[in-house]
């Protein structure tokens, strides 16, 4: 299996997943061999039948684009050197190993298992966790990428997509054939989280996640403006970091509300999981989305949220806001109710935390052997 | 000699507008909304139903008989945007082979929160049934047939000689629905109980392909109720049912239509209103029911529209103010119409278990966006009842400040 992120580096969906994937799958019975690159910090492996590679040196994050105008330029030709030789050692390297089945995870990683399908003839399995029109919301989308993408659905055997609507996309914009691809969605391990606990009703808002325009936070901003003309005492934390943070912060201040609003920067896991359940209201108001790990993780810290419609997590949880992220009247309409009614409140987190039983990694790990039983 | 006894509850909620904590100045009530639905029911299923109710009164003459309650939510809607259906319920009741039952006129739980205004809302129906059909309502039906003893009893009082009730276990135990009960403490009203299975076969499984029954054929439902023991069959369902919650397409209507015919060809079956079956037979036990029972889901309880915290808390904030209310005849009639079941309906959360029914008649995303719409529009009532009291009590107070100057 090819990966690119595995804790403690992480900075999304993509890192949670595997993690949680190849810990289900390993106590399977099923062996894993992963590939990350190598990062500043080691990972930590204490799985069982998972044997951990990392490759090459500390490479940029994928998602971190160095200016705001996301060009081509912007990943900088560097990136893009780094990416190939990553996938040009994996390659090397794995050509020793024995497999069976080739697992890749994004494009950062598909050139390698298109490679290693070609020299070994093993099926290649292709985890779509999001594509570049996701990351860019389709402005300057970078065709490279794309075509390394579309390259990826093509060569692959199946396909596993995080949700319905990321299953339609490959379908629209890559021609996918429909056949190769299962929907497995993501889960969560919510022993990790506190679930419902007493809130003090500090009339918190919260909003976590990349400082980019993908995850909305301007119109997390647009929201908070909205509330506190009806509620001045409301606060609204950011937190995460971004290439948009100087953007966000000019914004709040054109708003009048920077007062009101608390950017926390990047936070460790335990502040997550304390900002999580700190929070009277999760806000997700990603423009795109194509699982959102993030509101089952809220839920699972027994706090109301309320998601875009078009997130993948959207098909799979009912007790949950669901709202088009672009109409901030509504959203604040929403939050104010959350903040007034604790009967709304309390309702909506037991029933939502209630959901969260048939969510686990486990599921996805039995899933997934499902899918490479098919490819085999 | 078994009585058959066909009545039809029909009702349509008034519907609310998107009212959000920003809104201001907007009407409560979605007007464009409840006609264009009332409009399309009324082509779905009002008009051609009556049409051939109206058809079979015409051919059978006196044998065959039927009732309805029409609520006084309904009756508005009707008067403003589909006269003609009024109309045919007028002529309908001028056959003289309908009963019109008592209900209250806003189709409300009024009888969970005060009897003081459940007998305020039962009166006015019934002259608005006096009015419309000419007949002063006899038999009474709660919304939803809620039934307690408390309600049977306060309906006595209020002159009524029958009430309607579910006929399901938790009420009579190993007894029958198919004849009549006295309830606990009452000496001069008896209830009808619904043959809930036979009533669902219609309502519920008619074009249901899984049920054994399938396809409902008049015949075959003849036969079953020929096969009945007992003083009455009471077929208790929603108008909506033919044409709305079963489609044309399911051969709803060709069933209606024969019916009549297949009942009658049985020498042991005759077609009797509830008014008639309350004169024609006695009582046969007592039933005793403290507790709220309705004819709601598996349950039979108040669950789907005071289950969850959400609804009592909306509920008890609604009736809270009804002394405020009282006082102000500018709003009185908007604070009831904000007592509609359907309102707390839909903000039931059982839909995982019994509730593809519940979702199905739910104009919100969710329960959640029902209560929120709902507390809004009943704190946007609140402060202008508050603020109409002030103004009320603060007018003496003018008047003296004139006197004195």
């Amino acid at each position: 299996m090819f990966g690119w992120e595995f804790p403690p580096a992480k900075t999304g969906g993509l890192g949670t997943h595997c993690y949680e994937l190849v810990r289900n799958l390993g106590s399977k019975g099923v062996g894993v061999l992963l590939f990350v690159p190598k990062r500043s910090e080691n990972v930590k492996n204490n799985l069982e039948n998972v044997e951990i590679v990392e490759v090459g040196f500390d490479l940029s994050n994928p998602y971190a684009r160095p200016d705001s105008a996301a060009s081509e330029k912007s990943y900088g030709w560097n990136f893009f050197d780094e990416v190939e030789t990553f996938n040009k050692e994996c390659v090397a390297t794995a050509l020793d190993k024995d497999f069976d089945i080739i697992h890749c995870h994004d494009w950062m990683t598909i050139p390698a298992g298109i490679e290693l399908k070609k020299k070994t003839g093993s099926p290649l399995i292709f985890t779509v966790h999001s594509t570049e029109y996701d990351r860019t919301i389709s402005i300057h989308p970078c065709t490279n990428i794309i075509n390394t993408e579309k390259k990826g659905i093509d060569e692959a055997d199946r396909i596993i997509t995080v949700s319905r609507n990321m299953k339609t996309q490959l379908l629209e914009r890559y021609n996918a054939i429909e056949g190769k691809i299962s929907v497995i969605y993501n889960g969560i391990d919510d022993s990790r989280f506190p679930g419902i606990t007493e809130k003090s009703n500090r009339q918190l808002v919260l909003f976590l996640g990349r400082l980019t325009s993908q995850k909305g936070p301007s119109f997390f901003l647009q929201t908070a403006e909205k509330v506190l003309r009806k509620e001045p005492d409301v606060l609204f934390v950011i937190g995460g970091q971004g290439e948009k943070l100087p953007d966000l912060i000019r914004e709040a201040t054109d708003l009048g509300i920077m007062d009101r609003v608390l950017f926390t920067g990047y936070l460790r896991e335990e502040e997550l999981v304390r900002a999580y359940e700190m929070a009277d209201v999760y806000v997700m108001p990603s423009v795109a989305e194509p699982f959102g790990i993030s509101a089952l993780e809220a839920i699972a810290s027994g706090t109301p949220t309320i998601i875009s419609k078009n997130a993948g997590v959207a098909e799979r949880i009912r007790n949950c806001f669901k709202v088009d992220y672009w109409d901030t009247l509504e959203i604040a309409n929403k939050i104010i109710s959350v903040l007034r009614y604790d009967v709304l409140r309390d309702c909506m987190r037991r029933n939502a935390l209630e959901e969260l039983k048939d969510l686990g990694w486990c599921r996805v790990a039995e899933e997934t052997i499902e899918v490479y039983g098919r490819a085999l | 000699m078994t009585s058959v006894c066909f009545y039809y509850q029909v009702h349509q909620p008034p519907r609310l507008s998107k009212f959000t904590v920003f809104s201001e100045n907007i009407p409560y009530f979605d007007e464009e909304k409840n006609r264009k639905i009332l409009q399309r029911v009324a082509t779905k299923c009002y008009l051609p139903t009556n049409k051939i109710l109206s058809d079979l009164i015409d051919d059978l003459g006196k044998q065959f008989r039927i009732a309805f309650s029409l609520t006084g939510t309904f009756v508005e809607q009707c008067r403003k945007y589909s006269p003609e259906v009024l109309q045919s319920f007028k002529r309908l009741a001028d056959t003289g082979n309908v009963e019109f039952l008592g209900e209250t006129y806003y189709h409300s739980l009024a009888g969970l929160f005060s009897m003081e205004e459940f007998g305020e809302q039962v009166e006015l129906h019934r002259s608005l049934m006096k009015d419309l059909t000419g007949q002063k309502p006899k038999v009474f039906r709660n919304a939803e047939a809620m039934y307690s003893n408390d309600i049977a009893r306060s309906i006595e009082h209020l002159g009524f000689t029958g009430i309607v009730a579910e006929g399901h276990e938790k009420i009579l135990g190993w007894r029958s629905p198919n004849y009549l009960y006295r309830p606990e403490g009452c000496e001069k009203i008896v209830a009808l109980l619904r043959n809930y299975r036979l009533s669902d076969d219609i309502g519920f499984r008619f074009s249901e392909r899984r049920w054994a029954g399938y396809p409902l054929t008049a015949d075959k439902y003849a036969e079953w109720l020929s096969a009945s023991e007992g003083d009455c069959v009471n077929i208790f369902i929603d108008y909506e049912t033919f044409g709305e919650h079963q489609w044309e397409d399911t051969g709803i209507f060709d069933f209606l239509e024969a019916l009549p015919y297949e009942i009658l060809k049985y020498e042991n079956l005759d077609f009797r209103t509830p008014s008639e079956i309350i004169s024609s037979y006695k009582p046969v036990g007592v039933i005793d029911v403290p507790d709220i029972v309705s004819w709601a889901d598996i349950q039979r309880d108040a669950s789907a529209w005071l289950g969850n915290d959400m609804q009592k808390y909306a509920f008890r904030r609604m009736a809270q103010l009804e002394e405020l209310a009282k006082r102000n005849r500018d709003l009185l009639n908007v604070w009831r119409l904000l007592q509609t079941s359907d309102h707390f309906y839909y903000i039931c959360t059982k839909w995982f278990a019994d509730g593809d029914v519940h979702k199905y008649f739910n104009p919100y995303d969710s329960p959640y966006d029902a209560f929120i719409n709902y507390m809004n529009v009943l704190q946007d009532l609140q402060g202008r009842l508050e603020r109409s009291e002030a103004e009320v009590s603060a007018e003496p107070l003018l008047k003296e400040g004139v006197l004195l100057a």
